[in-house]
């Protein structure tokens, strides 16, 4: 196959399979399942084939949109970068396709589920593979809907009905900053093409133009990434099915903020307060989250907090020099380990009769024995246990801090390192050691093998995927030195696993009471309290606005001429014959008249 | 084979008809329409076999003949419009022999229907005449050929007092604008000499024709196709023949009937648009006529509550749009642009199948909830969805939603006018459309959103035959179609 056909199958795959469920085979969802997990794993083998193309590859062009001379196609580029994401993308999701044939095997909307699925892996693909900021803005917003679709599977449910559409209204309100950021990189560089924008960004003058554009284009990353301000999605985002938390809101989704950061480094390249700001936020999230996760006692939720917390991690790399490629080096192993921590939890979930409370499990050790030692890989990977994988790009990114000289980012990332052994090793302790706290804690028992294969497999990749760096080779580095960057996040490995253990071992409750971690710093609250001012007080003002001054003139007066003169001409409708033909002969004889004299 | 021979076949399918009727002892007459349509789809293959004329065919037949695209294209419509006809009069047929049996016991209830599937075929012969009709005698053969068969079908349920009337007003009215044109064309006459509209057309360039006889001439014969395609305020007729009339002929009526009246006002504009002395009064008429139409036939449709007759108004809300066609036409055609007769050509193509398809519906409904209110559609989404989305659908294009067949159609006719300047016609156009949207989707609501009441409530799904389900998605596919590829149907207009 050419690379033509490999390039266009792989994004149009998961497009049939989406079309081919809704369209025909809803109904039967056994079928539906296989449909999709097939796709995936087509893509997964047609994602190999992509390795062995060169970084220049790409795929011939579709034209989509042309407007006088501007030009816009979809394109599809195959550099190393893209060739990497995909492995990442197709191989988790393959891992999670087949979680879910268990997970949701008697889920009502089975057939939904995995047509969601499929279409989710159509728009990230595309987001991967586009060479130009419009189409991946539209698969951005694709990948939006496919979220919002998937998060809200359990709509009957309000919870997860408002968390979609939460998620949803949060990542618009980034992604109008993201559409405008690319209107002003377009009207910067003259191109939306990145390899146009990386040639012409040289020749730009305006530096706070371009800090501008760039900030606003990573408001898109802000919003899709869950970072500060607008994290407050993702916590809620869990009410998906676990298999969807894995895949979208851990593993691929949110990190396609950090991505396309990594897409459009030579842009953050260039603007230098830009640059500064990005890694900002992305430690200040990274703390924030990790801080927040210390006390949270739902099992999705913690994970949630460390997920925010290590895309901290990596949109702060991407704001410091050279650390794109450590940040894109942690989202690569961080996909595999947060990925194995979720479908564990998945595992767990699904065997405590979807008992999501820690502190209402205990015990599971002996009871889940696999997805025990699995979930302990996984844990050793995201705290950073020398070895595996989470350790080696973790350390490249606080390098990187270092070495930029960015001493404030830099002990963001360090604070970071004490507190996530503390919070993992407190999940850890309290879900999997102990005694059974509750019946259905005491009743669990191993999940099927269609189940735990998948995470045998990513338990595997946790620690090995560092070694295997594939296509993205010349971005992750197993290399240590010992510097103080080192000895600083051992000594919070260690200082973090003795803590929690110390405080948990043996607790039945949480000894640890802190209002403002567990209540998110009340930032949910507080936007809530904005978004009521503006309906309550904007919203009035506007509303009045409408209601007695636009709506009578604009719209009542026109709708009351136009009904009203229908009914008068309808009174010309008589029915009498005689009457007709006296309005006919009259008709005529003015429309002769008008034309001949 | 030459493109006059598919007339002769359409004419001898029709007499066949007849005979078969006549002298078979057909026990079921369903199978006259089977026949008509197997026929005239046939027919619809043979259009794409046809050569054109050769150099050397001297035949005196090609003196009122054109065998263009623009003709095949019109051809095609008005066969296809036929095929359909048929189909819907199969459904239709209970209600026909309700009111046609013989009053005798004895008699075979389905005695009075034959001529009921042969009639169209007839009309369907005089449409495609009249598509390729250049003289003036042969305009006038075939427009009253299609005018008198429809004068029979109108009145067809002849127990049915609305029919009745609706065939007397049209008959009378008809007659009316028959005078007007048979007038006009012997003032043509009288100041070219000539029958043939090459000729006539040469004669009112050179300038030695009064400028004011030749204006006489075309007042008059506007009056008459003013009447043919429901422009006001020769609209009258429309909506009390629409509703009296049986469901499958109106649906003829408003596709066949103005096509009919389009083809000959295109060959006849094109004739007076030449001449530089009368052309831009020509224009200012169309122009005013237009402007007259689109405001009536989209305002008085408004509040109507029949939807029958509703679609009598929107039948005249689009002959103002086709008529802005005609007022918008260019002087000189640049590169790209579209002629004003490829526009109506493919407004027409458009409005056949949004039109008949929202008739399909409205003749099932009629005839299995006896309604014709609006307020019997209530509740059709959910006990009947098909038919449902089939009327989504036409109501949809017929307003003019993007993708759809309906919104190229009013998407050229804008283009043509605002490249024309006419702005005040594309002020009324667009007044027009935005009320189109209210009474179009007023019907869509009530199917969707309202709960049915009375009857509707506990009413069981209408049941809809293969034929006709066949023939719906067909239509749905072309609107789709033809909303996504303009291009194509352009194509075929030449």
């Amino acid at each position: 196959m050419d690379v033509n056909t490999i390039a266009w199958l792989i994004l149009l795959l998961p497009l049939a399979s989406a079309a081919v469920i809704l369209l025909g085979t809803k109904k039967s969802a056994g079928i539906s399942a296989l449909i999709s997990t097939g796709s995936v794993i087509a893509t997964l083998v047609l994602s190999f084939l992509l390795l062995a193309q060169p970084d220049t590859a790409a795929a011939k062009p579709l034209q989509w949109l042309s407007l006088g001379d501007f030009e816009v196609t979809i394109g599809l580029k195959l550099d190393s970068l893209a060739q990497g994401m995909m492995i990442i993308v197709t191989g988790i999701g393959t891992l999670v396709h087949v979680f879910s044939l268990g997970y949701m095997h008697d889920d009502a909307g089975k057939a939904r589920f995995f047509a969601g699925l499929s279409q989710f892996m159509f728009s990230m693909t595309g987001i991967v593979l586009a060479d130009n900021f419009a189409m991946m803005f539209i698969f951005w917003e694709l990948v939006g809907v496919s979220s919002y679709i998937l998060i809200g599977h359990w709509y009957d449910k309000d919870s997860a009905a408002d968390a979609a559409k939460k998620a949803f209204l949060v990542n618009r309100i980034g992604d109008f900053g993201f559409m405008i950021g690319i209107l002003l990189v377009w009207v910067l560089t003259g191109s939306i093409y990145f390899d146009e924008i990386a040639k012409a960004i040289g020749g730009v003058q305006n530096a706070n133009l371009l800090n501008a554009a760039v900030l606003l284009v990573f408001c898109g990353a802000v919003g899709k990434s869950a970072q500060l301000p607008l994290h407050v999605w993702l916590p809620d985002a869990m009410e998906g099915p676990t298999p969807v938390s894995a895949l979208i809101h851990a593993a691929t989704m949110v990190a396609a903020g950090v991505y396309m950061l990594a897409r459009v480094s030579f842009l953050v390249g260039a603007a230098e307060m830009a640059a500064d700001t990005i890694a900002i936020i992305g430690g200040a999230t990274a703390l924030l989250a990790a801080l927040m996760a210390t006390q949270q006692n739902d099992i999705k939720r913690v994970l949630a907090y460390s997920t925010l917390s290590q895309l901290g991690y990596m949109i702060m790399a991407q704001g410091l020099h050279d650390g794109s490629d450590a940040g894109m080096f942690h989202l690569y192993t961080h996909a595999w380990f947060k990925a194995l921590l979720f479908l564990g939890s998945g595992a767990v979930i699904f065997a405590c009769h979807h008992e999501q409370d820690i502190w209402k499990m205990g015990g599971l050790r002996q009871k889940m024995p696999i997805t025990f030692w699995t979930f302990l890989i996984g844990t050793a990977a995201l705290i950073a246990v020398p070895g595996t994988s989470g350790f080696w790009s973790k350390e490249a990114i606080l390098e990187a801090a270092w070495h930029d000289h960015n001493y404030l980012v830099w002990g963001l990332g360090i604070a970071v390192a004490f507190l996530t052994p503390f919070y993992m090793t407190r999940l850890f302790v309290v879900a999997f050691l102990g005694k059974p706290r509750t019946k259905d804690a005491d009743h669990a028992h191993e999940v099927s093998p269609i189940m735990w294969v998948p995470l045998a497999i990513l338990a595997v990749m946790a620690v090995i995927s560092a070694y295997i760096t594939g296509p993205l080779e010349a971005k992750g580095h197993v290399a240590f030195h010992m510097s103080l960057t080192a000895i600083l996040s051992l000594a919070g490995l260690v200082v973090g696993v003795l803590a929690g253990w110390k405080l948990y071992a043996g607790c039945d409750r949480d000894p640890v009471n802190i209002k403002l971690f567990a209540n998110k710093f009340y930032l949910d609250e507080l936007y809530l309290g904005i978004v009521r001012l503006f309906q309550d007080f904007v919203g009035m003002t506007f509303d009045a606005v409408d209601r007695y001054l636009i709506e009578p003139i604009t719209v009542r007066l026109p709708a009351l001429a136009a009904m009203s003169s229908g009914y008068v001409l309808r009174l010309l409708q008589v029915g009498n014959l005689q009457a007709y033909g006296f309005l006919f002969g009259l008709g005529a004889v003015v429309l002769i008249w008008l034309i001949v004299f | 084979m030459p493109a006059y021979a598919l007339e002769i076949i359409v004419f001898s399918l029709g007499l066949v008809l007849l005979l078969v009727d006549a002298f078979a002892k057909l026990e079921d007459k369903r199978s006259l329409a089977w026949l008509g349509m197997l026929g005239l789809v046939v027919v619809f293959g043979l259009l794409f076999k046809v050569e054109p004329r050769a150099a050397d065919d001297a035949n005196v037949f090609w003196r009122f003949y054109s065998d263009s695209r623009m003709s095949l294209f019109f051809k095609g419509i008005a066969i296809l419009s036929t095929i359909l006809v048929l189909a819907m009069a199969i459904d239709y047929r209970g209600l026909i022999e309700k009111f046609t049996a013989p009053a005798e016991k004895k008699a075979h209830p389905q005695a009075g229907l034959g001529e009921f599937f042969a009639l169209p075929v007839f009309a369907c012969a005089g449409l495609m005449c009249m598509a390729s009709a250049t003289n003036l005698v042969s305009i006038f053969v075939s427009l009253e050929a299609v005018t008198i068969t429809f004068y029979v079908m109108v009145a067809y349920m002849r127990r049915n007092v609305g029919s009745l009337e609706a065939g007397v007003k049209y008959l009378i009215l008809g007659a009316l604008s028959t005078g007007f044109l048979v007038y006009g064309f012997a003032w043509l006459y009288g100041i070219t000499g000539s029958m043939d509209l090459a000729e006539i057309g040469a004669a009112l360039k050179s300038g030695d024709v009064s400028p004011t006889a030749a204006l006489f001439a075309f007042s008059l014969i506007l009056v008459a196709l003013g009447f043919k395609v429901g422009a006001v305020p020769f609209q009258m007729w429309i909506p009390d023949v629409y509703q009296g009339a049986p469901t499958p002929i109106t649906a003829f009526l408003s596709v066949g009937s103005k096509a009919a009246g389009f083809i000959v006002l295109l060959r006849l504009s094109a004739v007076f648009l030449g001449s530089e002395a009368v052309a831009g009064q020509v224009a200012m008429a169309f122009a005013v006529v237009a402007g007259l139409t689109l405001i009536v036939g989209n305002l008085t449709a408004i509040p109507q509550s029949n939807f029958k007759r509703l679609l009598a108004y929107s039948s005249i809300a689009h002959a103002g749009f086709l008529l802005t066609a005609l007022a918008a036409a260019p002087r000189k055609l640049e590169a790209g642009q579209l002629s004003s007769a490829t526009v109506v050509a493919f407004y027409l193509g458009a409005y056949l199948l949004m039109t008949l398809l929202a008739f399909l519906v409205v003749g099932l409904v009629r005839v299995h909830r006896d309604s014709e209110e609006i307020e019997a559609y209530r509740g059709l989404g959910k006990s009947s969805p098909f038919l449902a989305l089939a009327l989504l659908i036409a109501m949809a294009s017929l307003a003019g939603v993007p993708l759809t067949a309906g919104f190229f159609g009013k998407f050229f006719v804008f283009q043509l006018a605002i490249q024309g300047g006419h702005w005040w016609l594309v002020t009324l156009a667009a007044i027009g459309a935005g009320a189109g949207f209210y009474y179009y989707l007023k019907v869509v609501a009530a199917m969707y959103w309202d709960d049915p009441t009375g009857a509707a409530a506990k009413a069981a799904a209408i049941p809809v035959s293969a034929l006709t389900r066949a023939a719906v998605v067909t239509l749905i596919v072309l609107i789709v179609i033809a909303g996504f590829a303009p291009r194509m149907i352009l194509g075929l207009i030449g």
